[in-house]
């Protein structure tokens, strides 16, 4: 499932970080390290888990759009907030082709108006839905993260493919140390740098990816 | 197979950098709209929205009905191995637009090797053009084999490029199999009608 072949659009985003390379900010691979560190700690550990928690606990649709909610209104930087739902849809479309259960009920509800399908939420549905315990769920989600920020950094050339392998390496403690705590009863994401850029990037003339 | 529910139908138009594929675009618009066909069109850039801008600045079509879809730097993936953007936008189309009869979707920063995925469109066209070089059917570049349609551009810039068109489009002809080449010059609209033609016959079942 966190296979890079398997179709959910997820490349196009960059989360910032095309922003960050063309401010700058983020040169090399100490510059991309430290990013995805921060992503992986204070954007998908605090927000990203309690929200995969509580989709794939959620007994009904009439939860899971609750939880779009939340996360809609707690996305800030417009193409964050329209990229976790354009990469959400990109998942559940995949997964509604394989009849996944648990998604087509969901797809409903979105097409009619009534859900949004936030990334983190059809991660946790789709992930339930395919039988995966809650910590496979995290560790993927949390790989996706990690390897879809090394990916976009190489098409950035912020870094080469080894490089980028070795950086994911190095990742994986910091993951396994965010997986063994207990999440935040209350979400919340504090990654002031990279939601600057993504906004910035609103209006940024060379965009090779959508935030 | 496909489980792409009824609606609009999808023609990808695919090609290498500024071989003409915008201009067809415009060109086209206008022909669909006076057959009645419902249309809306999908961009993929590489870099900027430029070409989504141009056509949204063209008077042609409703600018609302252009959409640009970024790439992440992968003009490839985003119409072969991992489609569900272009997907999503089209069905996003779909819903504010119903009823439409065709998307069409412009891939952008290509080179010989990009194919459109038949879990996206129903039908696609590949656009070279003359300055590209004669020798270019010959190299048998997945697009130039696989598309439905070929289209060779700019055909009044052959002269000037030291291109010897019947030979270039015979080599086409050749390597294709038969499948159909059309030559065009998208500034002035000669060999557009045929496109229509093919697309209207083979695509949108009317003709």
């Amino acid at each position: 499932m966190g296979d890079s072949s398997f179709p959910s659009g997820g490349f196009a985003f960059s989360c910032g970080l095309e922003t960050l390379k063309a401010d700058g900010i983020v040169c090399d691979r100490s510059g991309v390290e430290a990013f995805a560190r921060s992503q992986l700690r204070w954007r998908w550990a605090t927000a990203d888990r309690p929200f995969l928690h509580r989709a794939a606990a959620a007994s009904d649709v009439v939860e899971l759009a609750g939880l779009d909610c939340e996360v809609e209104v707690m996305t800030l930087a417009r193409e964050l907030r329209e990229g976790s739902r354009r990469a959400g849809r990109s998942l559940l479309r995949a997964h509604g082709s394989m009849e996944t259960p648990g998604v087509s009920a969901y797809r409903s509800a979105m097409a009619d108006g009534n859900a949004l399908g936030h990334l983190p939420v059809a991660q946790g549905v789709v992930w339930k839905g395919m039988g995966m315990a809650i910590d496979e769920i995290e560790a993927v989600s949390a790989y996706a993260v990690a390897a879809g920020i090394a990916q976009a950094a190489v098409r950035l050339a912020l870094l080469g493919p080894l490089d980028a392998q070795s950086m994911l390496s190095a990742l994986r403690e910091d993951m396994e140390a965010l997986l063994v705590e207990e999440p935040p009863e209350r979400p919340f994401a504090f990654t002031p740098a990279a939601e600057i850029a993504v906004m910035r990037h609103e209006r940024g003339d060379a965009r090779l990816f959508a935030n | 197979m496909s489980n792409k529910p009824e609606g609009a139908a999808r023609v990808g138009i695919g090609g290498p950098v500024g071989s003409g594929k915008t201009a067809l675009v415009e060109q086209v618009i206008p022909r669909f709209a006076r057959r009645g066909t419902r249309l809306a069109v999908i961009t993929n850039d590489l870099v900027t929205k430029e070409d989504a801008e141009r056509l949204k600045r063209s008077g042609l079509i409703d600018p609302e009905r252009v959409v640009a879809v970024e790439a992440g730097a992968c003009p490839h993936t985003v119409i072969r191995e991992d489609p569900t953007l272009n997907l999503d936008a089209a069905e996003m189309l779909e819903l504010k637009f119903s009823p439409l009869d065709l998307v069409l979707l412009e891939s952008g920063g290509d080179n010989l090797a990009s194919t459109f995925s038949l879990e996206l469109v129903d039908y696609w066209m590949f656009v070279i053009d003359v300055a590209g070089g004669g020798d270019i059917p010959r190299k048998r570049g997945p697009g130039v084999l696989q598309s439905d349609l070929l289209i060779i551009n700019k055909s009044d810039l052959a002269p000037h490029v030291g291109v010897d068109l019947e030979q270039m489009i015979a080599e086409a002809e050749a390597v294709r199999g038969g499948k159909p080449v059309i030559v065009t010059n998208c500034r002035t609209g000669e060999g557009v009608d045929s496109i229509i033609d093919h697309v209207a016959r083979d695509v949108l079942f009317d003709t």
